[in-house]
């Protein structure tokens, strides 16, 4: 009853704030719709120019195989400083320069050496890259007898579509940041507004209190994850899942209470909103980071591994993985919702042991 | 423009961002990112969790896992796994790739023996990363001649660091989020706390307010600009081939730029966090999106290449990175014609902002 009550006052309280709804709105649709479709990590469209001093059709059959979706369309240069001076201005990625005796060493059975030009900037778009180069020149090689077929075969994702990949990472970022900041603002804005001594005199047990609050946000959130998984993840982008969705929920759930209680210890250290918006900004971004929202883990130092292990993002973002592309069964799952649990239940103890001194 | 007024409200400010320890923050937060991201992006795949099912027992297949084992891509285990449990093992994430080398795989060679390579596809790039060292490393370990080779040429990054690509392009990132957000929030503070009213009644102009707001954020960051670039030098050994003046020159402008947008977004907003929430969203995706770390601009498709074009950070790295990897400087007039525009980005916005901002109740 007690409880209800102050979930109705926090609910209209954040649905008063029009902004901050239209915000998280925002947050949970349009931002990971940007950057599910926009964020693409793997080479497209791979801007490659070229120098023809051979001039022979076997150089226009190679340069007809460079296409879409890999390739822009070739663009033709006159001489080799030419496609340098545009490599310099970053507007050509790639350069090929035919010389003279590429088609005569191709033609009389010698070893052709093609020269390529490339912008490794982005190291790892330029390694790929490399390899599309290489897999096109493969069919130029029709009289190499191969000795074994090698049959590659990427699981779970053959066509590697970078959307559904960065729309769910995207999405635990914002879970992360709004769990943050909504849960720490709902106990902050009653110490900036001086209401907090108001909330001290309610005839409520302060833990009664404290749990609402954040079950009331934590609320939101889930609302939140379900709009956002709905409409974007697989309206939108028409994203598989393997395993159980209500997995998903579940760990979702003991994930927003993990956040909740170091969202307590920001709560409690801060006097007002700006503090805990540069508090979330610190905690958040070591957190998303090093966890392996965004590159795995595997590669990353092992310090970071270890440190990670921490992290209840590290638990989500694997438990959500599994779920939604390696169709991991509640079973397989349970180590994952354990250690959520517990940092759940630990975190949440040290906050709610930060927050308690102050009622 | 009085400029006593100015000064006076100038101490206000100072003494405000003291106070409230906001100064430890501006320092902090630039300081994490690059330091969290440069460590933290890693573009480079290595140490792939592969296990090896070797049914074969050949030299042949011992040569492969040899081939496997031997470099700092593949983290090799050989294991004897029926096809569904390697499978399991995949599912539950405790391996990222499984080899599978067939019976009689070296008797059939030439006579369609097959092997096969099964890769996690969760992480994408990752995916296509392997795919692409697998099949390098096959090719060579058959030692295939190939009538076509490439020889590569690497520019501006010709160690190939990811470094090298991820700590440049995070000046945009950086220099657009945070100096915005704090601007933003200097004004909008104001607004909730009810302060704003002494704006409005006392005698001080709408230019003066300005310039007293945003001074403080700019000023700030500006001394930021030399604390990222020796990080940059010297934790990360990121190579500076180029005018450390256009550099410095550039990222002036760019931060006047952010704070520029800070002063859009506290018309706009009448709550801290709401400022907050709004600076950062409208910063952070295009600074991230739009900053050549994970794609050049050159490769976008269409839509996203105009995209490019409209946000400043596309071309404020373009002269980071210059400054850096390539250091052509202003002998380049596509660099001269960036920094125009970033200085027509800068003068637009703040005029713009001084426009909006009412010296009135609405």
């Amino acid at each position: 009853m007690k409880m209800s009550a102050i979930l109705k006052k926090e609910f209209l309280v954040f649905f008063r704030n029009v902004g901050l709804v239209i915000f998280i709105l925002y947050a949970f649709t349009m931002d990971i719709y940007i950057a599910g479709g926009g964020i693409k990590v793997t080479p497209k469209n791979v801007s490659i120019g070229y120098v023809n001093e051979a001039d022979n059709l076997m150089v226009n059959k190679i340069i007809s195989s460079f296409h879409s979706p890999e390739f822009k369309k070739p663009e033709m240069f006159l001489n080799e400083k030419a496609l340098k001076d545009a490599i310099y201005n970053k507007k050509i990625m790639v350069g090929i320069v035919f010389d003279k005796n590429f088609v005569n060493n191709l033609l009389s059975g010698k070893t052709a050496k093609l020269q390529v030009l490339i912008d490794s900037t982005a190291a790892a778009q330029a390694e790929v890259t490399l390899i599309y180069l290489q897999n096109i020149l493969m069919k130029f090689n029709k009289n190499v007898k191969v000795p074994a077929k090698i049959d590659i075969i990427k699981l779970f994702n053959p066509n590697s579509n970078t959307k559904w990949f960065m729309s769910l990472s995207e999405l635990m970022s914002v879970i992360t940041m709004l769990g943050l900041v909504l849960i720490a603002v709902v106990f902050v804005r009653e110490k900036e507004n001086g209401t907090w001594d108001i909330m001290l005199l309610m005839p409520v047990k302060s833990s009664l209190i404290i749990f609402s609050k954040i079950l009331s946000q934590v609320l939101i959130l889930m609302a939140g994850i379900t709009t956002s998984v709905g409409l974007v993840v697989f309206g939108a982008f028409d994203a598989p899942i393997n395993g159980n969705l209500l997995d998903f929920y579940l760990i979702s759930f003991l994930y927003a209470f993990a956040i909740g209680g170091i969202a307590l210890v920001i709560a409690a250290v801060s006097k007002n909103v700006l503090e805990v918006g540069h508090l979330t900004i610190v905690i958040m971004l070591p957190l998303i980071f090093l966890s392996g929202a965004w590159t795995p883990l595997s590669s990353m130092h092992p310090f970071i591994q270890f440190l990670s292990y921490f992290s209840p993002l590290r638990y989500y973002i694997q438990a959500t993985q599994d779920i939604f592309f390696r169709g991991s069964g509640f079973m397989d799952l349970i180590p994952y919702f354990g250690a959520e649990l517990l940092m759940s239940l630990v975190l949440f103890y040290i906050g709610y042991k930060k927050i308690g001194r102050l009622f | 423009m009085r400029l006593n007024v100015i000064k006076a409200y100038l101490k206000k400010e100072f003494i405000d961002l003291i106070r409230n320890k906001m100064i430890i923050l501006i320092y902090l937060i630039p300081f994490m990112i690059l330091i969290l991201f440069g460590f933290g992006i890693k573009m480079e795949v290595t140490h792939t969790r592969t296990i090896i099912i070797d049914k074969d027992h050949s030299k042949l297949s011992l040569e492969i896992i040899n081939k496997f084992s031997h470099t700092k891509y593949f983290d090799v285990k050989v294991e004897n796994l029926s096809d569904k449990e390697a499978l399991h093992k995949i599912q539950t994430n405790k391996a990222d790739m499984i080899v599978i080398i067939p019976p009689s795989f070296s008797k059939n060679l030439y006579k369609g023996s097959e092997i096969g390579v099964f890769i996690d596809g969760a992480f994408p790039l990752r995916a296509i990363t392997i795919e692409g060292y697998v099949q390098k490393l096959l090719i060579h370990g058959f030692d295939i001649k190939l009538p076509i080779k490439i020889e590569n040429r690497n520019f501006f990054n010709e160690s190939m660091k990811d470094y090298n690509a991820v700590v440049p392009g995070l000046f945009g990132l950086i220099f657009l989020v945070v100096p915005g957000a704090l601007a933003a929030i200097m004004i909008v503070k104001e607004k909730e706390v009810g302060t704003i009213f002494n704006f409005y009644s006392a005698p001080i102009k709408k230019i003066e307010f300005i310039i007293a707001k945003l001074t403080p954020p700019f000023l700030f960051h500006s001394v930021n600009i030399f604390i990222l670039l020796i990080l940059a030098l010297y934790i990360f050994d990121v190579p500076f081939r180029g005018n450390l003046f256009i550099f410095w020159l550039a990222s002036e402008i760019y931060i006047l730029i952010s704070v520029g947008i800070g002063l859009l977004v506290s018309i706009i907003t009448s709550t801290q966090i709401a400022a907050l929430v709004l600076s950062v969203i409208i910063t952070v995706i295009p600074g991230f999106l739009y900053s050549g770390i994970l794609m050049p601009i050159s490769s976008m498709d269409k839509e996203s290449y105009i995209e490019a074009h409209i946000f400043p950070v596309m071309y404020y790295n373009h002269l980071v990175y210059d400054s850096f990897l390539i250091g052509q400087g202003f002998k380049s007039s596509e660099n001269v014609l960036y920094f125009l525009i970033l200085c027509a980005y800068a003068i637009s916005l703040i005029l713009l902002g001084t426009l909006l901002v009412k010296k009135a109740v609405k």
